[in-house]
């Protein structure tokens, strides 16, 4: 059978594991190489956070100016702007409004380094958090696939990138948007990404523990991955870590998470995609109005992005971050100061080249008839619209019909600049 | 088209490896004991392997069992199940009853959290030490006991019926709910332990059904209860079928929780937040009136429905056969489920006895939780109580018990733990516990070893304890190398690097 030379082969023929070097002290920052001259990986490196349990997007966003919306919340609804306060929503475009926990969001808005869009999600009409999550990262609504978007685009976009953190996944976990054939680093923290065990026999067991993983297992692939990654990730000095530009990242796992996300952007290892998770915000009982469970996650949100995109300086002209989550929370409040499943949802860009400051809505309203199913804010824009923008404008991959199978009609907002 | 043969393929084309172990099992040879990991060649995903009819000799089918109803196969659990035979060996393992876990239980009775009260649970000063205990006495009993089979049970219905243990007021219910729920129910009937879960102020609390009202019924228990506890998310209810399930179980509550615990956190049913009108819940009539009798008939629908049948059977299977159990076992086990009120013990019977099982060897890998504990049962490892340092390995690994946070449970299929860092971590505590450089826990490698006289010794003595059997040849010549320069010396990394090898991390 005919078979493409993958990465793992070419680490076995090159018999890469014969020469590890560990951690050796270079004066400066190595240069890597990985893909071959010519075909160098194009585009933008993309973030995709992905906010697990469905964000309540009626009120991080607030429409505020529709007064329905003070209706079907009495108890949880955000209190609509006012001037020096700080217990309201920050008026963004006289309609919506951010919650007032968004507050450093707004500073990345009035740059125009954010777009928001709203009332955006999966056509499909499932409820269940994990379909839900499953459609949304397979990008291929209804039907069940064994890859994700984001591996189709690593699989189909032309050109080549043997690095071991070409894909990652932060938190040590295997996000579904990445499954394919591209191999994807699970990262929990680059300071402990290495062998361990006693000192003076680690390189040898290193050399070992490969020549064991390469008698035919059906890990065998996974391990030369993982010594890949071990050696490159050896050559980049975690110690003495200081963001740039002031940037502060909050004490969060997320917040940690981002930190390790800018740190491998600026170690030039050829990252191209990180996907980074930030769990909590199914938010059924007592989520809060201007304090409590809800603001607080969106506060941890709000600074650690920011502090990203702060800590990426004049980087960000080549990073594309964008959040997701599987759908949105009903329109109405439920009885427990919560709110249930919903539907239409919230999408937020940011990066150096985002139409930013702009809401992309085709607002459905949120009058009886408007809503959707049980009561939820309607589905007008759908998800795909905006990923697939995402990879033509910004990933420089022009097979969004390999990404996006049977959604070759979608819809181009201009949230996004070319080149 | 070509195709790149991922890592993931190699589990799904993993019936392959099965028969081709088969086959090699069935070839007259002196190595029959050996494990060998044939050449893998992708098939099309179309077509399933087909199964050999009968697989591995005895002797084989025993280790390929015992490796799947335990956290670890031990030379004691070995021995004894050799002796009094395999189909006795499984029905000792399903007659807890009958096994000696005093020490055990005297070291876990140390944590004193698990026979409080939720009241005095939450009046602790220590905040964490419900959760750290309950973790602990988790871990000592799956570690330690002989009831391993319960243990492995007990850990599938803790995932099936999955809690938040740091989720409040979890964190102070959940230890009743592992006793009355989890524990009294493991080797039970279904609808027993599904009606237990649902009475259960933990489950209550956690999936927010205990503060729903007539007014304004939350939703998240209805819908947890159809598409994760009992048909499943294509068991063929719809949204209508949840709102009404919602409204049927408005008052189902618990005691305690919403102030300080100054009533114990008990099971009550609400009669104010209750809505006692007519609904209908998967074509089934609850009159109105019937107040917590229509909860209740709604259960035992469920618990003995054909898709709720059909799902804990798919789940079981993937549990102890492969990730992607074949149709013809599910099937099986739908039966018995069907004809048993979905008594686990039956299922299990008919499971470890069917030609599914017995040609499933190498299509499971072990979670972290499983490797963990299997490295220390193999080990003769010693640990007093379980110190943070040793959770926090299983932490890195992403497999601390009660910390999955959506009520799905820990995935139980190989791509969701095959990544980069997961196998990072496992050859690192590999070679942190052999070291000795784990915290709190001690190991005598050269106990192990006294009468292994050469490096040849020393490597199959070190594999047939932690293995069942000798490696293969190719890896073990590259450990006999190593071991031979300084047996004493590298004594714990040849222990490590089998522990870390690819053949430990298959159940």
């Amino acid at each position: 059978m005919k078979k493409q030379l993958s990465r793992r082969d070419f680490l076995k023929l090159s018999g890469m594991f014969g020469s590890i070097a560990l951690a050796p002290s270079l004066g400066q920052a190595p240069r890597f190489s990985f893909a071959p001259q010519g075909i160098e990986p194009q585009g933008d490196m993309l973030v995709v956070v992905f906010l697990r349990g469905a964000i309540d997007a009626l009120n991080a966003v607030v429409p505020h100016a529709e007064s329905r919306y003070y209706d079907l919340r009495p108890e949880l609804a955000i209190p609509e702007p006012k001037m020096d306060n700080d217990q309201t929503a920050i008026d963004l475009d006289g309609f919506f409004s951010l919650h007032p926990a968004l507050r450093p969001l707004k500073d990345l808005w009035d740059e125009q380094s954010l777009a928001i869009v709203h009332a955006v999600g999966s056509p499909h009409e499932t409820h269940s958090h994990f379909d839900a999550q499953d459609y949304m990262e397979s990008g291929t609504p209804g039907t069940k696939l064994d890859s994700g978007w984001v591996g189709r685009h690593l699989q189909s976009a032309p050109w080549l990138n043997d690095s071991p953190f070409r894909a990652i996944g932060m938190g040590g976990v295997l996000q579904s948007a990445m499954r394919g054939t591209v191999p994807v680093t699970t990262l929990r923290s680059i300071a402990d990404f290495h062998l361990q065990g006693r000192p003076k026999s680690l390189a040898e067991m290193q050399q070992n523990m490969a020549s064991i993983y390469a008698l035919g297992s059906p890990l065998d692939a996974l391990a030369a991955e993982t010594f890949s990654a071990v050696n490159t990730l050896s050559q980049v000095d975690v110690s003495n870590y200081t963001p740039e530009g002031g940037a502060e990242y909050p004490e969060s796992d997320f917040a940690n998470d981002m930190q390790q996300v800018a740190q491998i952007i600026k170690s030039d290892i050829e990252m191209e995609v990180a996907c980074v998770d930030f769990g909590g915000w199914d938010t059924h009982n007592q989520q809060g109005v201007i304090d409590g469970t809800f603001a607080t996650l969106l506060s941890q949100l709000a600074t650690a992005i920011s502090a990203f995109y702060r800590d990426l300086g004049s980087r960000a002209q080549k990073v594309t971050l964008v959040t997701m989550s599987e759908f949105g929370r009903r329109a109405y409040e439920n009885g427990s100061g919560g709110t249930d499943h919903g539907h239409g949802g919230l999408m937020m860009l940011l990066g150096g080249n985002v139409n930013g400051g702009k809401i992309y809505t085709d607002w459905p309203g949120l009058a009886e008839e408007n809503l959707y199913g049980p009561g939820d804010l309607a589905v007008t824009t759908d998800f795909r619209d905006v990923l697939s923008e995402v990879l033509l404008k910004r990933l420089a991959n022009p097979n969004q019909h390999n990404v996006f199978p049977d959604y070759a009609n979608w819809k181009d907002l201009g949230i996004l600049r070319s080149g | 088209m070509t195709k790149n043969l991922s890592r993931r393929d190699f589990f799904k084309t993993s019936g392959i490896f099965a028969a081709a172990t088969a086959l090699a099992a069935c070839q007259p040879s002196t190595e029959v004991t050996e494990q060998t990991f044939p050449t893998l060649a992708p098939v099309p995903d179309s077509s399933p392997a087909p199964l050999p009819a009968e697989t591995l000799d005895d002797e084989a089918l025993l280790r390929h069992t015992l490796k799947r109803i335990s956290f670890g196969v031990t030379p004691a659990m070995l021995a004894h199940a050799r002796s009094i035979g395999l189909d006795a060996y499984i029905e000792e393992q399903l007659s807890p009853e009958k096994h000696d876990n005093t020490a055990l239980e005297k070291d876990v009775s140390n944590f004193a959290t698990l026979s409080m009260t939720p009241k005095e649970r939450f009046e602790l000063e220590k905040y964490a030490q419900p959760i750290v205990e309950l973790i602990g006495a988790t871990l000592l009993r799956q570690w330690r006991s002989e009831s391993q089979l319960y243990e492995v049970m007990a850990d599938f219905w803790t995932n099936h019926f999955n809690i938040y243990l740091a989720k409040n007021p979890c964190r102070v219910l959940k230890a009743d709910d592992d006793r009355d729920v989890i524990r009294a129910h493991t080797f039970g009937k279904f609808a027993e332990i599904l009606s237990a879960s649902a009475h259960s102020p933990a489950m209550l609390t956690y999936l927010d059904q205990a503060t729903s009202t007539k007014r304004a019924p939350n939703e998240n228990y209805a819908r947890e209860l159809l598409e994760l506890h009992t048909l499943g998310v294509d068991g063929g209810y719809t949204h209508e079928d949840i709102l009404e399930l919602a409204r049927v179980l408005t008052g189902w509550s618990a005691t305690g929780f919403r102030d300080t615990f100054r009533e114990q956190g008990q099971f009550t049913f609400r009669v104010r937040a209750h809505d006692d009108g007519q609904k209908q819940v998967m074509g089934m009539v609850v009159p109105a009136g019937e107040r917590q009798a229509g909860g209740e008939m709604v259960l035992e629908m469920l618990a003995s429905h054909r898709m709720t049948a059909q799902f804990i059977s798919t789940k079981l299977a993937r549990r102890f056969v492969a990730d992607d159990p074949p149709a013809s076992l599910i099937s099986k086990l739908t039966q018995v489920f069907s004809d048993t009120e979905g008594d686990t013990k039956e299922m299990l019977r008919t499971l470890l006895k069917s030609d599914e099982f017995k040609a499933s060897a190498g299509q499971k890998i072990k979670r972290p939780l499983e490797f963990f504990i299997s490295a220390l049962r193999v080990t003769g490892a010693e640990i007093k109580r379980t110190p943070r340092a040793l959770t926090e390995h299983l932490r890195n690994m992403g497999q601390v018990p009660f910390s999955w946070s959506p009520p799905t449970g820990f995935p139980d299929y190989a791509d969701w733990w095959t990544t980069t860092s997961g196998m990072l971590n496992r050859w690192n505590f590999a070679l942190l516990l052999t070291g000795g450089m784990v915290q709190g826990v001690e190991l005598d490698l050269k106990a192990l070893t006294t009468d292994a006289a050469s490096a040849q010794d020393v490597v199959d003595v070190l594999s047939i304890r932690f293995l069942g059997e000798k490696l293969p040849d190719n890896a073990r010549d590259i450990l006999v190398d190593y071991a031979a320069a300084d047996l004493e010396k590298t004594l714990p990394e040849v222990a490590g690097l089998i522990l870390g090898s690819p053949h430990f991390q298959m159940r």
